[in-house]
């Protein structure tokens, strides 16, 4: 068995007595020579997060496809599993709805934080770029927000509110007639509008359920003017009177503000069909050359690797 | 909680590269000092592995503290390990079963081998064991053929796909089948090809092995066990509302069993 091959690397991190293991895409160019003092030299990283309690593969296998994409482009990048989750050592709640409550109250803040520093420090890189999926996402931003070593944010499905009790059966069967039937989509879209002109004339329009300490968070770090990308797939929505969360951040980042958000169409809410991973490829790219650009010799040996 | 002994026991862990042709597979080897038995455990497929992983992971945890070393893998195209999903077959999957079994074995040949297997896994490890590999098998939620996973799976592609729409709009089953007979279909993030389904069809449980009570005595012990949704999220539950259930009834059943087969005395641990 080898800790290394040609284009990864299993590495540990510890954080608070607890064992962190993760994957090592090391950036073209790189090879198979992982000494830490020929490393990423003053790169930028990108941290994947767990996408929910699914392992830091992410479903589809999908973040191991974007952690090689990026390491192509030169890139270095890292998928963590956090405590208790995938083979990192830890506890893990036994109901989803403890997990997303853990997930919604910055649990994860201080891990990711140590994860991101080790690594900076570990391969000499400029920072990292913290990424994450759903309920990733929104550690990533509690993370962002606890690191001096976080230089940017990509959160796909980013959710802002807090876990709500467990639907009743009843509720259940009522979204999906409202997601089936035409007639009562349409009202309940009319009810939706209702409740969105009332609410925004009230002084405070974040709704009740709003996670407010995560949207401090966001918003301290929309202002501050770190780079942030947001992607969302824009699936059918059995609810379209919900709260627009991403509009209301970017009121706040303001015309100079570094918030991007994009939707990725045809695609579902893990990106992990052939739609959905193309495009956040292709958008993180984008985003990563115009905010982090390779410096041209790292740019050329990836290419030049790439192309052996 | 964690205990300190859990601790000591995650320490040992180590995670690795096979070599197999064309690619590497990820494995965890729970290490322990001259252990009772060895087990390779056999996880399940696919989209399956991202649930089933943390209580599978637990499920090592539980018997390397036992001393009982395991070693956990995945396939051949999926996960951690390395491949083209698309370009893999049963076949390949059959040999890292095979390679990965006489690795653990030649770790020290006088240790019994249990072939554990989950789901699709208990297919692969049922079929290795038939040709003679291990010392036991140990099957939990085997299925008949690799086609009902498969199966299974698609369903459910369909149903989230049909979710949205009215009851003309459906696509059927059979426009799917259709698709993959001519080129691959998109399950879950991973693209099966014609030549998966079609061999999901052939790979059967060998004869004798299709429940406990088929199980005809033989010289290496055999134990087919049927989990229920009590086993959730190890095996397929309601929406996995339970994403790390208290299981150590199952662990403690099954390893008694893994002692008392392999006639290994645990009280020296």
């Amino acid at each position: 068995m080898r800790g290394a091959i040609e284009t990864r690397e299993l590495i540990t991190v510890n954080v608070d007595g607890m064992r962190l293991r993760g994957t090592y895409h090391k950036s073209h160019g790189q090879g198979s020579d992982s000494r830490p003092e020929r490393h990423e030299s003053n790169r930028i990283g990108i941290l994947f997060l767990n996408s929910g309690f699914v392992p830091r593969a992410s479903a589809g296998d999908a973040a191991v496809y974007w952690a090689d994409s990026f390491a192509e482009c030169g890139y270095p990048s890292f998928r963590f599993d956090l405590p208790g989750l995938g083979d990192s050592d830890g506890d893990l709640p036994e109901k989803l709805l403890e997990f997303a409550g853990l997930v919604n109250a910055g649990y994860y803040a201080p891990f990711v934080a140590g994860i991101a520093r080790d690594l900076t420090e570990r391969f000499h890189l400029s920072g990292v770029v913290l990424a994450g999926h759903c309920a990733g996402a929104v550690s990533a931003i509690f993370s962002a927000a606890a690191s001096e070593y976080v230089r940017g944010l990509v959160g796909l499905e980013a959710y802002f509110f807090r876990e709500g009790p467990e639907r009743t059966n009843v509720r259940k069967e009522i979204s999906l007639l409202v997601a089936r039937s035409k007639l009562v989509a349409q009202l309940s879209r009319v009810y939706g509008l209702l409740r969105k002109f009332a609410s925004s004339l009230k002084r405070n329009p974040l709704p009740q359920n709003a996670n407010l300490p995560l949207i401090r968070c966001c918003s301290r770090l929309v202002c501050s003017g770190m780079p942030i990308l947001i992607l969302n797939a824009t699936e059918p929505r059995p609810n379209p009177s919900e709260f627009d969360y991403l509009s209301y951040l970017q009121r706040l980042s303001g015309r100079d503000g570094q918030l991007a958000v994009k939707f990725v169409e045809g695609t579902n809410h893990s990106f992990a069909d052939d739609v959905g991973r193309t495009a956040v490829r292709r958008h993180i790219e984008q985003w990563l050359s115009s905010y982090f650009p390779l410096i041209e010799s790292v740019r050329i040996a990836a290419v030049l690797s790439g192309t052996r | 909680m964690q205990t300190q002994a859990d601790f000591d026991v995650n320490a040992s862990e180590q995670a690795g590269y096979f070599p197999v042709a064309g690619a590497h597979l990820y494995t965890v080897l729970h290490a322990v000092q001259e252990p009772l038995a060895r087990v390779l455990l056999v996880g399940s497929f696919a989209s399956e592995r991202h649930f089933s992983y943390v209580p599978w992971a637990r499920w090592a945890r539980f018997l390397a503290a036992r001393r009982i070393e395991c070693l956990r893998y995945d396939y051949r195209g999926i996960g951690e390990s390395t491949g083209v999903f698309e370009q893999m077959s049963f076949d390949n999957w059959s040999e890292d079963v095979e390679l990965l079994a006489a690795w653990l074995k030649s770790r020290s040949p006088g240790v019994p081998l249990v072939l554990h297997g989950l789901e699709l896994g208990a297919l692969l490890a049922s079929k290795a064991f038939a040709a003679n590999v291990g010392d036991a098998l140990l099957s939990w939620s085997a299925p008949k053929s690799a086609n009902e996973v498969l199966r299974t799976a698609l369903l459910k592609r369909i149903a989230v796909d049909n979710i949205f729409r009215s009851s003309a709009e459906c696509k059927r089953v059979a426009d799917y089948l259709q698709q993959l007979e001519t080129g691959p279909l998109e399950v879950d993030g991973y693209r099966w090809s014609s030549r998966l389904w079609r061999d999901a069809f052939r790979l059967e449980l060998p004869d004798g092995f299709e429940d406990q009570s088929s199980v005809v005595p033989r010289k290496r012990p055999v134990r087919m066990v049927s989990l229920d949704k009590s086993a959730e999220p190890l095996v397929k539950g309601s929406a996995y509302v339970s994403i790390n259930s208290d299981l150590s009834g199952l662990f403690a059943d099954n390893f008694e069993w893994i002692t008392r087969a392999l006639a290994i005395d645990s009280r020296s641990s």
